[in-house]
């Protein structure tokens, strides 16, 4: 069993983390997309067409994939959120409240004129939209890390009331909602809030880079600074992390904020770079697609970029295949929830056979100390 | 059961081993920690199989592959750890796993005879209880009262009284002799000599995984029962060592009062001095304390109260500072590595954010892959290289990046706690002659360890824990086995013989 030990002779920091990590989500995808074809096949459509509607739909023309790189900036966003956590073992599926919060932030210091220049007026909008969510991820934060309390079934259970707070905040009478609206809204953000619009003709506005140049900037700071040795150390073994002086209780926290602020800044920038207004429901599914595209990505930096990537491809594309052939709109959450279930299913049976030869380690360990000398036996 | 083997990874656990229980007796099974006894009798519950040996019930040879097979022919087990639904009631823990024909769980039945069963035996508890709010005492009655709900024949007790009070191990005793009374018998494993003599018929013991013998416990005292345990009257080979010229206290532990994970006291007003140029050998059978003195030494375990101090420092917080205090901790794979992490980076994991490991908030990757490989060499390695995940490593080479991280840079106190667990004969000795050398250096070891030998060979002092108190403190060069093996037993050093 020993064969199965991941391979040492790869030691390029780059490519070598990359080829190896990419094997699994690869098989897993392809195997998604199979099992996808077959549902398209089965509802009387052929899967080659569709596909085939499908790419085009996400990189025929410039305006598909600016499409597709719009769609990608909160997966982009809150995938990295999420993914820092899960290389500490937290997992921090709040993303949906984040962004939220972030909205609303946005929308307090973006909806009024305050005589700012656009550029200070947008990165003041953004960073008040990152301290809202770092407000609302202090709480499961806190509660994980000092009074333990599963920060899973807080984060969701937060998502609704930040919801609902946020449906709140858009209806009449409250200040920010927009007067005699048909459906809760809030007012227009100030132009000089608004993120610029980059291609002409569509709707492509910086969030995707932004959240790109993120991703690699945390890959960085997780290889390479006292933070990330930290965050790693935290997930490989806590009890080390422990031992080795890590405040691990304030570190677990910090990720959980961190992942809030980048959750903020998501929900800020669809609002301020996309919908114009904060709406009742303006995103609705897209914080829990970010744990999937963390998931997809093992929790890698740079995983998040590809996975981001693929899923925003899918759901553009996705759309355009729903027109062109006669396919469902939904086909296109199915096809990305087999893919996410094939990758886990794929690393799931990889670890099972690494957890056995870890076990067969572990039984030596417990059973050698029996061991006794004889030599000092006269 | 006859000439039963079993042999696990590098180890035999047990060697040809033999063991006859007759019907309405009480046999006592006798051994240190790790001697193999309760794998032995994890065999006769079905959780093991011998790799070779037969085992005879009422004459009969059987196979049990699994504890359902084990209670079919009527053997039952009283686990040192419970095996009981902490969110579960006392009845339905009693049931569980009891085929039932009926859709619907029947109850009332079940309750009547536990309630019989409860009287005749004394073991009284409430049968709608949560078993996970029971006292631990009446958890053990729960573990007892549904073997016999399951009719069993043999009925195995693991170390029942290590957490039992002094009247529910009297009350156990009653139980045990109402059970064979009506003709069942006990298997009684233990360490502790005084209820051994007391409850049982007969003795067997067994010794590093091999019989040593079966005695009447008429005809056994105390003394001879403990010779037989910890072995024949060894000859300790102590290193050769300069005599310490003076003491200067390094560490200072007064009144420390500690609890283990489970909230009951593992130190209790435990007060220790270490001095600078001595080990300091902590003997004593596992789980006396050890862990816990080790633990809160180095800030990891906060005590109720007491004070520690190393040099002039109080100790209030983790101290992961390897040139203050080097820790060894016992358990390398849990604690002392990260196991994914290459020998590199676990060989700084308490110095990553300092100079010159960092530099402008940046970790120096080719700062930290030199001194690798200068600790490779220093400490003679055996690893293809620095960037090898600690993982592949074997156990006395992950040991070696342990203690070169933690001796490196010179600490003024050395806690190596069960450092040579695991290892070979060579790692060992490798792991002794470093100790030696700190000592030598000027540094005060703690030196803790539950093999008596190498507490010997090793200590200039020893101090023995049971149940979270000192037995003694005695002189290294004069120390014998039979006094430090009384007291590991629990029998204080009598000042002034």
């Amino acid at each position: 069993m020993k064969a199965i030990k991941k391979p040492k002779f790869i030691e390029v920091p780059f490519i070598g983390e990359l080829a190896l990590s990419g094997v699994r989500p690869i098989l897993g995808i392809a195997l998604g997309l199979l099992a996808g074809g077959v549902l398209i096949a089965v509802s009387g459509v052929n899967p080659f067409k569709a596909y085939k509607a499908m790419l085009q739909g996400a990189f025929g023309n410039r305006y598909a994939f600016s499409n597709v790189l719009v769609r990608s900036s909160p997966l982009l966003l809150g995938g990295i959120g999420v993914s820092l956590g899960i290389k500490a073992g937290v997992w921090n599926t709040g993303i949906e409240g984040y962004m939220y919060l972030g909205a609303v932030g946005a929308a307090v210091v973006g909806i009024p004129a305050l005589g700012l220049p656009p550029v200070a007026h947008i990165i003041l909008t953004l960073i008040v939209a990152m301290a809202f969510g770092a407000a609302w991820g202090l709480i499961p934060g806190y509660l994980r890390a000092y009074k333990g309390v599963n920060e899973v079934t807080s984060t969701i259970m937060l998502n609704y009331v930040a919801v609902f707070l946020t449906s709140w905040l858009v209806a009449e009478p409250q200040p920010l909602a927009e007067i005699g609206s048909f459906y809760p809204m809030s007012k227009l953000f100030q132009e000089s809030a608004q993120l610029p619009i980059l291609v002409r003709g569509t709707s492509l506005h910086p969030g995707a880079f932004i959240g790109l140049a993120v991703c690699v900037l945390l890959y960085f700071v997780l290889r390479y600074t006292p933070f990330g040795f930290r965050t790693r150390m935290l997930g490989f073994n806590p009890n080390a992390a422990r031992y080795a002086g890590v405040n691990t209780r304030k570190q677990i926290m910090l990720l959980i904020i961190i992942g809030a602020m980048l959750g903020g800044l998501a929900g800020a920038i669809e609002v301020t770079g996309l919908k114009r207004r904060v709406y009742m429901n303006f995103v609705t599914g897209v914080g829990y697609e970010s744990v999937a595209v963390a998931l997809l990505a093992g929790g890698n930096p740079l995983g998040v970029i590809a996975a981001a990537l693929f899923f925003s491809a899918l759901k553009a594309g996705g759309a355009t295949m729903s027109i062109q052939t006669n396919i469902g709109a939904p086909m296109t959450s199915v096809i990305i929830a087999l893919c996410v279930i094939f990758v886990i299913g794929v690393g799931v049976s990889e670890r099972r056979r690494l957890g056995k030869v870890q076990d067969n380690e572990k039984s030596e360990a417990v059973n050698e100390p029996k061991i006794k000398e004889e030599e000092n036996v006269t | 059961m006859q000439d039963i083997t079993k042999r696990f990874p590098g180890v035999l656990a047990n060697d040809r081993i033999s063991l006859e229980c007759k019907k309405g007796e009480v046999l006592g099974l006798l051994g240190e920690n790790g001697a193999g006894k309760t794998t032995l009798m994890n065999i006769l519950y079905g959780l093991h199989q011998p790799d070779s040996g037969r085992i005879y019930v009422d004459g009969e040879e059987v196979r049990i592959t699994s504890p359902s097979k084990a209670i079919h022919y009527g053997i039952g087990m009283v686990h040192q750890h419970f095996k009981l639904v902490d969110t579960l009631t006392v009845l339905e823990n009693i049931i569980l796993g009891i085929p039932s024909k009926k859709l619907l769980l029947d109850l009332a039945p079940a309750r009547k005879y536990l309630l019989k069963l409860c009287e005749e035996y004394e073991l009284f508890v409430d049968p709608d209880a949560e078993v996970g709010r029971l006292p631990v005492g009446q958890q053990q009655w729960v573990e007892i009262l549904k073997a016999l709900y399951r009719n069993v024949q043999i009925l195995v007790f693991d170390e029942p009284t290590s957490v039992l009070t002094p009247a529910e191990s009297d009350q156990l005793c009653r139980a045990i002799r109402r059970l064979t009374a009506e003709g069942r018998s006990i298997v009684f494993i233990s360490h502790k000599l005084r209820e051994v003599m007391e409850i049982t018929d007969r003795v067997t013991i067994i010794r590093d995984g091999k019989f040593i013998g079966t005695i009447p416990t008429r005809e056994a005292t105390q003394l001879k029962l403990a010779q037989m345990m910890v072995g024949r009257p060894v000859s300790i080979v102590r290193k050769p060592r300069p005599a310490l010229e003076e003491k200067k206290p390094v560490l200072v532990m007064k009144d420390v009062n500690v609890s283990d994970d489970r909230g009951v006291p593992a130190l209790k007003n435990f007060n220790l001095i270490v001095n600078a140029g001595e080990i300091l050998g902590v003997a004593g059978v596992d789980g006396n304390g050890q862990r816990e003195l080790a633990e809160c030494v180095v800030g990891l375990r906060k005590p109720a109260s007491g004070t520690i101090h190393v040099r002039d420092r109080q100790i209030t917080d983790v101290v992961a500072d390897p040139s203050f205090v080097g820790f060894i901790p016992e358990d390398r794979q849990k604690t002392g590595l990260v196991l994914d992490f290459s020998v590199s980076e676990n060989l700084i994991i308490k110095e990553y954010d300092k100079q010159p490991y960092i530099k402008n908030g940046v970790l120096k990757y080719p700062v930290i892959k030199k001194h690798a490989r200068s600790m490779i060499e220093k400490y003679n390695l055996k690893t293809p290289s620095g960037e090898v995940k600690v993982r592949n490593l074997s156990g006395g080479n992950q040991q070696k990046v342990v203690i070169a991280r933690e001796l490196n840079l010179g600490p003024v106190l050395d806690i190596a706690s069960q450092p040579t667990r695991g290892l070979d004969m060579g790692a060992v000795s490798n792991v002794h002659d470093t100790l030696l050398s700190e000592r030598n250096r000027g540094a005060a070891v703690l030196f803790i360890s539950a093999e008596l030998q190498e507490v010997m060979a090793l200590s200039d002092r020893i101090i023995v824990l049971f149940r979270g108190e000192i037995m003694g403190d005695i002189d290294g060069e004069t120390a014998d086995v039979s006094t430090i093996g009384q007291m590991m037993l629990g029998h204080p050093l009598e000042v002034g013989i």
